[in-house]
């Protein structure tokens, strides 16, 4: 029978074990390099279904920067990732934004929600304040 | 205008150091921003993994920047935007310069220096070459990606494999831009394992340890890099060149304390650290002036960078009361064997030692880290240059020392 083998690092604490794994049929023969059982964990769930954090920015009209920070509220499949950032290509903001604002609720269907990472507050023309500084700048 | 404290820099060194110093009982306490907000460098470090020891989660840097800063709007502590320090006297006069109030001088009775660090440019690295558009630092991609909204290229070649190189990696993959590799010149990685992983790894972007860029060509824009493999002496080996298509090039080589305000006061600096010589309370070689964080050295973790932070506040603060005794003779703390940096540099009998420690190279087998002639020691299961290493040592261990104490790192 095909024995398949996979390499990961786990990345749990910072010693990041080198975990060298054999699959057949898909179920773990062997597991090796792991130093304690959070490293078997990691790479059980990494071979089920590898989970990150997902954290960009999206544009905001109305304040002093251009982009708002934004992250999911918890981890989400991998796979998804780009998927996620292009759902959220199309949205633009309005200032002012509380931090942990809502800003899509289950997103691409993972049951996480992208939350605004600061608070954003509203500027008045914030293009005019600009130009302002460069005139007295040259003044 | 006096105050107690006075703290330079709103990082969060600087945040911490604020928040710590009114709660160490300092009755005026200010701090000094350069620019319009709060959070130093945090407010463009958008990624997680901010705060995992410190507050046992995983924030990202604004949301850490903002936990901070609510600490901070709950004290008394005056603070100051658009303001910048442009000089420092030993005797701790400050002067300052703002839109809104012009020159103001401040007299304060201690001042804590938080002014953090600087990227190292590509003038400093020497990359030969033409001077096109198309080359920045990590943190300036970082800043343009993340607060104003501009990609800085489409195809992209990182060098150096520090933390934010890594973290950027990923960030402008994540854009839309194609990286196609990042070039490390020494044998090992800058940056922490987790971000080797989640940044490089999950998206298959190469990394080449022992490459360096070797030249830099395009006339307006940069179209491409000379990329070579270095022997063990770090010398590009002859023939192994290939060039490597780009319209951008991100420079991750390494941070600098930015000590200029330091040394106007008369702070004497070392190069180990490129910082100011303090001991374990924070306290640098000229009365009154502490300093933390990354201008003190470039600490790997937040939560370094916000307890360094914590135990300048607090001595600072107990310096402005009055309560600071000049005690014994500061002792030497000297790297000994295969230790590449260590901080802080002396031990003055005040206080616990929280010593950080970085090894010269990595060892991954289990090592002892000793303290000699105390025969303190702390068993690790591996030293790696990437991941500094801190740890405890009662007052009570170190209070007959009398001369220099070498710290090494030995194989078990």
């Amino acid at each position: 029978m095909d024995v398949e083998k996979k390499h990961f690092t786990c990345v749990i604490c910072p010693i990041g074990c080198e975990i060298d794994v054999e699959l057949q049929n898909g179920n773990v023969v062997s597991m090796e390099g792991n130093k304690c059982e959070k490293g078997k964990e990691f790479v059980l769930q990494e071979l089920e279904e590898a989970m990150r954090i997902l954290t960009t920015t999206v544009p905001i009209k109305g304040a002093k920067w251009a982009m708002l920070p934004v992250r999911t509220d918890k981890p989400i499949p991998k796979r998804l990732l780009s998927k996620v950032i292009e759902q959220l290509a199309d949205i633009e903001l309005q200032a002012p934004v509380k931090m942990y604002h809502v800003i899509v609720k289950d997103v691409a269907g993972t049951d996480a929600n992208v939350v605004a990472t600061r608070n954003m507050k509203k500027v008045n023309h914030p293009k005019d304040a600009k130009k302002d500084l460069i005139s007295r700048k040259e003044g | 205008m006096e105050a107690d404290v006075t703290v330079i820099g709103s990082g969060p060194a600087g945040l911490t150091a604020a928040v710590h110093a009114h709660e160490s009982g300092a009755k005026s306490v200010l701090l000094l921003e350069r620019e319009e907000e709060l959070g130093g460098i945090l407010k463009q470090c958008i990624h997680n993994g901010f705060g995992l020891e410190q507050f046992k989660k995983d924030y990202t840097g604004p949301e850490y920047a903002e936990r901070l800063i609510e600490e901070l709007e709950k004290t008394n502590v005056q603070y100051f935007l658009n303001t910048m320090v442009v000089s420092l006297s030993p005797d701790k006069t400050i002067t300052a310069v703002s839109p809104e109030k012009g020159i103001s001088h401040i007299k304060s009775r201690s001042v804590v220096l938080a002014m953090g660090c600087r990227e190292r440019p590509r003038s400093s690295i020497n990359i030969p070459g033409t001077r096109p558009a198309g080359i920045y630092t990590a943190g300036v991609a970082q800043r343009f990606v993340n607060i104003d909204g501009y990609l800085p290229g489409k195809q992209v070649v990182i060098l150096g494999s520090g933390d934010i190189g890594l973290i950027m990696a990923r960030r402008l993959t994540l854009e839309g831009a194609r990286v196609k590799g990042v070039y490390e010149i020494m044998d090992y990685p800058g940056g922490l394992k987790r971000n080797i992983v989640q940044c490089l790894n999950d998206f298959d972007i190469p990394l080449y340890l022992s490459h360096t860029v070797t030249e830099i060509q395009g006339k307006e824009r940069i179209e491409g890099v000379v990329v070579s493999k270095v022997d063990q002496k770090m010398n590009p080996i002859g023939g192994s060149e290939q060039f490597v298509p780009c319209d951008t090039l991100l420079l991750s080589v390494g941070l600098i304390p930015e000590n200029e305000l330091s040394k106007e006061a008369g702070v004497e600096l070392t190069p180990i650290t490129k910082g100011p010589v303090t001991t374990e309370t924070m306290e640098t070689r000229v009365p009154g002036i502490f300093s933390c964080g990354n201008v003190s050295t470039v600490f790997d973790l937040v939560d370094y960078v916000a307890e360094t932070g914590m135990i300048a506040a607090g001595n600072a603060a107990r310096f402005a009361a009055g309560d600071w005794k000049k005690g014994k003779n500061p002792v030497e703390i000297i790297p000994g064997e295969n230790v590449r940096m260590l901080f802080p540099q002396q031990y003055s009998f005040k206080d616990d030692l929280i010593l950080f420690v970085r090894s010269a190279k990595p060892i991954d087998k289990p090592v002892n880290i000793e303290l000699s002639p105390l025969g303190v020691r702390l068993k690790r299961l591996y030293a790696r240059p990437n991941e500094m290493i801190r740890f405890k040592v009662s007052r009570d261990k170190l209070k007959d020392v009398t001369g220099p104490v070498e710290v090494s790192i030995t194989e078990r």
